[in-house]
Formats: structure tokens, sequence, C-alpha cells
């Protein structure tokens, strides 16, 4: 089972790395070292030639992104570094935080030097207090130690890190949303472009990138690119997170080099299965805004590529399993609901799309459905939502819903007929 | 909440921010720790602080699900109903502290002790299902003789210097 401590350096060493002493014993600081004697171009080259990919969700390429922005504008360039995980089945940003925090800042203060950026921000869930407190603790700590402050790049070279706490909104997730709260304003998403890269944090150059992508870079820099690329394929380098929830018995986070893995073995024998006498019935394998798919599809290898071919997406890595006990419309339902409240308001697709679903799938759960007008209806509302919104939020509500009709529609058809009264939840406690 | 609280509050962060509208979150945080909710006054409080009008701290405090408009029990009980926690029996534990709580669904018991809550994913999957009092950790997972202990020990708490939230 190819499984790797990458970026769960904490994992390896065996116990949390809370404290500057015991990150740098772990070999932290060294990719800054070989960072810092390079140019800040050939760090931008070194984060192109190691293929890794943005891990919050949508794939792009890091050091292209990086390479975006515009340079010697006369203004400041920022960091941003996004730990608003807020997509549902996903939790892995969490554990980096909580157990590795120094991986991220050595991450974070790579970025920034390669992008001349002398102040970053974590913009952290508000809901994640006790993770944003280990984060001062450590920022405190890096300071004390010379590693941030007025000469973290070297003599006269500042850089330092602020930690930016949300206050409950999962739209913040959404890089411009997120630059919007962060610039002290409702977190609605903005018109792209321009992208952050060029018009992002007070309209200056900007680089958000998620906790997992910054946290890779201290091994990237310290063993090297092509160490990085050299694991995963071509398209699909280096390690990627997966948080497995859900119906399986050891629930938790697992780090797998992309393309050795699949999605079986990531259920069955790091997820720990399912209960005795149960079968898979669905998953979400990139957190809940991606197409859902059916057992028949256990044997994909987890990459952007594979994932895709089958239909779905990596997406965030949040995989959430559902067995045969589980009702589909009702799971979906609950999805609806999520973006329902979740939606921002901005755009009136999204904002009366979503409530329009949440609706729909409701009074079909609870046995007042219309039967196969309702099937129709939203059917219907699918193309009237996706690809009309200013961010993803909208097209993340259709996507698990239209593609759990397709899936099992007759399941969809029953429920709109009869209802679905409550499951017996799964009551087992985690095994790990 | 007095403005020069809230001054004080912003007094060593000022320097981060080249635009003082980032200043109205943190404040509002801050604010908000002081009584747990946004009263009018303390709203007033964060504009005069922060040098923008109450109409506009206010349009970005409504837009948070963690900052409250409206008065609030000491402690919110937030409980994650979204997917993975669902599949784990979160609605069997809603409902389950609702009945121990004497609530009929979401609300504020008449003791002003505990506003319960339904909340989407809180990012603890792996402790499904899991809940938060206030913005402290993220428990679970929690059987209902679990809750009915959380509760008991925070009813024999003594009142918070600040609330967590």
């Amino acid at each position: 089972m190819p499984e790797l401590n990458a970026v769960y350096r904490h994992r390896e060493f065996g116990d949390r790395l809370t404290t500057l002493a015991d990150y740098e014993r772990a070999g932290g600081y060294l990719g800054l070292k070989e960072t810092l004697e390079l140019s800040p171009d050939d760090v931008l080259y070194a984060f192109h030639r190691s293929g890794l990919r943005g891990r919050g969700g949508a794939g792009f390429p890091m050091g292209r992104k990086a390479s975006f922005l515009p340079k010697d504008t006369g203004r400041p360039t920022y960091v941003v570094c996004n730990a608003d995980e807020s997509e549902p089945g996903t939790f892995k940003d969490r554990e980096i935080i909580e157990h590795n925090p120094f991986q991220l800042i050595e991450g974070i203060t790579i970025a920034s030097y390669a992008v001349g950026c002398e102040r970053a921000y974590i913009y952290i869930r508000g809901e994640y207090e006790t993770q944003a407190r280990v984060l001062d603790d450590a920022l405190a700590g890096a300071r004390a130690a010379g590693r941030l402050g007025p000469d973290a790049f070297g003599p006269g070279r500042p850089f330092d890190i602020t930690v930016y706490r949300g206050a409950g909104a999962y739209i913040c997730g959404e890089e411009t949303a997120l630059l919007e709260s962060l610039e002290g304003k409702r977190g609605q998403p903005r018109l792209k472009p321009p992208f952050p890269a060029v018009a992002g944090l007070y309209g200056c150059p900007t680089l958000i990138n998620n906790v997992e992508t910054l946290a890779s870079l201290p091994p990237i820099m310290h063993r090297g690119p092509d160490w990085y690329a050299a694991m995963g394929n071509e398209k699909s380098p280096g390690t990627k997170l997966f948080s497995v929830s859900g119906h399986v018995l050891n629930p938790g986070n697992f780090e797998v080099v992309l393309g050795e893995t699949t999605l079986r073995e990531l259920i069955y024998d790091m997820g720990g299965g399912l209960r005795p006498g149960r079968e898979v019935k669905a998953v979400w394998p990139g957190g809940s805004s991606v197409p859902v798919i059916g057992a028949e599809s256990l044997d994909v290898a987890l990459d952007y590529e594979a994932l895709d071919a089958v239909g779905t997406l990596l997406g965030s890595g949040g995989c959430i399993v559902m067995d045969d006990s589980g009702c589909i419309v009702r799971a979906s339902w609950r999805l609806a609901q999520f973006y329902r409240h979740e939606s921002c308001g901005k755009c009136t697709p999204c904002r009366e799309g979503t409530g329009w679903l949440a609706n729909i799938l409701g009074r079909m759960v609870h046995g007042e459905g219309r039967g196969e007008e309702d099937i129709r209806l939203l059917e219907s509302l699918f193309g009237r939502i996706e690809g009309r919104t200013l961010c993803p939020l909208a097209d993340g509500a259709v996507m698990p819903i239209r593609s759990a009709l397709d899936l099992f529609r007759d399941e969809f058809i029953r429920v709109a007929h009869e209802g679905s009264p409550r499951p017996v939840p799964m009551t087992e406690a985690p095994v790990g | 909440m007095t403005v020069a609280d809230i001054e004080e509050h912003l007094a060593p962060i000022r320097h981060e921010y080249p635009d003082p509208r980032s200043l109205i979150l943190p404040a509002l945080r801050h604010a908000q720790g002081d009584a747990g909710w946004l009263s009018p006054d303390a709203l007033a409080a964060v504009a005069a602080a922060t040098g923008f009008s109450q109409a506009y701290v206010e349009s970005v405090a409504t837009f948070y699900d963690r900052l409250y408009m409206d008065e609030v029990g000491r402690y919110c009980i937030n409980v994650c109903v979204t997917l993975s926690c669902m599949l784990r029996g979160s609605d069997e534990l809603f409902d389950h502290i609702a009945e121990y709580l004497g609530l009929d669904g979401e609300g504020t018991t008449a003791d002003g002790m505990f506003t319960l809550a339904k909340v989407q994913c809180i990012g603890a999957c792996d402790r499904a299902p899991c809940l938060q009092v206030d913005s402290g950790v993220q428990l679970g997972p929690l059987e209902p003789a679990d809750a009915a202990c959380l509760i008991d020990d925070l009813r024999a708490e003594p009142a918070p210097a600040r609330y967590g939230r």
C-alpha cells in the first residue's frame, strides 16, 4: 500500500511537531535554507518542475499560478494561504495545522520569497479557533527565532505572516470571496478576470494557495522538485491527502502517492472498510461538490485524470463513503441544504436554485413528492443553475445531485412517490 | 464594550493591514466576545473604532454565521448535520440534545444557558457525529449520553469571562 508522509512529516516523526525545535529535528527549515540560496526565479522554476497542483480543489498547477504574478509593479505582492477548509468531508488542512504548523509556515515563507511578498496572510475559518491558536503560537515561535520578522529572508529583508480569522461562511474558501472577506467586506465572489494574480488582495498581485499546497513546498525545495515529480504520474505528480469519512470503520486522513492507490484501497485498506455485510453504494471522492460515483467505479486510481475519466473529480480529496444502508435522495437533500445555506446570494441562479433543489428533494424525502413531475422539475433546474454564476458554488451544488439522479434514477422515482424514512445511522465507533 | 476597548485590541495589529477596513472583522469578533452577541451598541462601538459607518459594519456582520445579531445563550451548542455526520447519526444526536435541553428543535433554553443550532460541516468528519461549543474544539464522535454529560458539565461551570465564539 503506497503511503508516504511527505506533507504529513509529523506522522513520520510519530508525534505533533508543534515546537520549532521538534520541527527542526524532523528536518524542518531545510527547504527554506535551500530556497534562500536560489534566486526567486529559480524557486518559481522549481515549483513548476515539481508539477505540484493546487490541493484546494481546482488542481491548477501551482508553479504556473505563481508565475502569473507580474513583477516590478512598484506595488506590494501578497501571498494568502487559504485555510478556510469548509468543503464537506474535508479535514486534511486541520491536521496539518494542528500537528505540523511549522511546515505550513515554512511553505508560506518559501512561496513568499519566490514572489517577493513581505507580508502573507493565513485566512482561517472562524470555526477553527483551536487551530488558529496553534498557528498563533507557532508564528510567535518562528518570530522569536528570527524565522519571521525584520531579517527573515536575510539581513534587512523582512517577512511576516498574519492569521486572519473568518466568522463562518463556506463561500470564503472561494479565492475571490476570501479576498473580499480579508478586505473587511461581505464574503462574496468577484467577477474574474482580473484574476488574483494580477489584482488580488487590496488590488495588488496575489498568490492564493491552499494549506496542503503550501505545506508541500518545504519537502519539494529540500529533496528537489525532481524527487516530487518522480512520484505519481506525469499529469498528477506527488502525494495527496485524502480525508475518508462516512460509513467507514476507520475514518481519517491518508497521504497517498497519486495514481498508485485505488479508491477501493483507500476505503478498505486505509479507511477500514465497511461494517460486515455492507457494500459501498455511493462515494463522493473529492468533497461534496463533485459528481457522486457508485460501487462499479471503486477500482479507479486516485489521480486527477483517472477520476475525471469515471465522471467525477479529485477535488479537495474529501472522500465521503455511503454504504447500502443509506438513501441517495436523503443524502442529496442534505447536500442541497448545505449549498442553500452557504450560497452567498449574489447570483440569482444560485441563490434561488439551491433553495429549489433543497425544497424539491426535501418534499420527496418527506413523502410529499409529486412523482415524476418532481424528477422533471429537478432536471430542468440543473441547466438553469450550472454555468450561470460568478463562482463554482452553484456548479458544486448541481454536480453531486445530477450525478446521483443519473446513477440512482429508480430510487429517486421511488422516493418521489413514497418518501424515504430516516435510516438507522451507523453507530460503530471508529476503530482507528 | 467601549470604543476604547476595541481600539486597544486593534492597536497592535493595525500595522498588519494597509486598509483599515480589514480591521472590521477582528473588531466584530472581539466585540462579540464581550457580551456574546453584537448589540446595536456593540456595532456602534466597532464603527467608531474602525472609522466606518455603523450601517456598513452591520452589513458585514450579517454575512457571517458565527456573528450573532441577536442575543444567544451562554453557550452555543453547534451540532454538525452535514452529510458525513448525518450518516453517523447527527440527526439523532441533535434530537437527543434538544430533548435533553427541553427544546423543540433549534433555539435557546428558557434559562438563557444554551442555544442549540444545526451547523454545516465543521471539518471534523473523522469525529462524526460531532459538535462544537462556540468555536471550541470539535468534539466527537458523540453518543447521546456523551452530549448529556457535556451539557451537565457546562451547566456547572462558572460564567466565562469572555465568550469564545
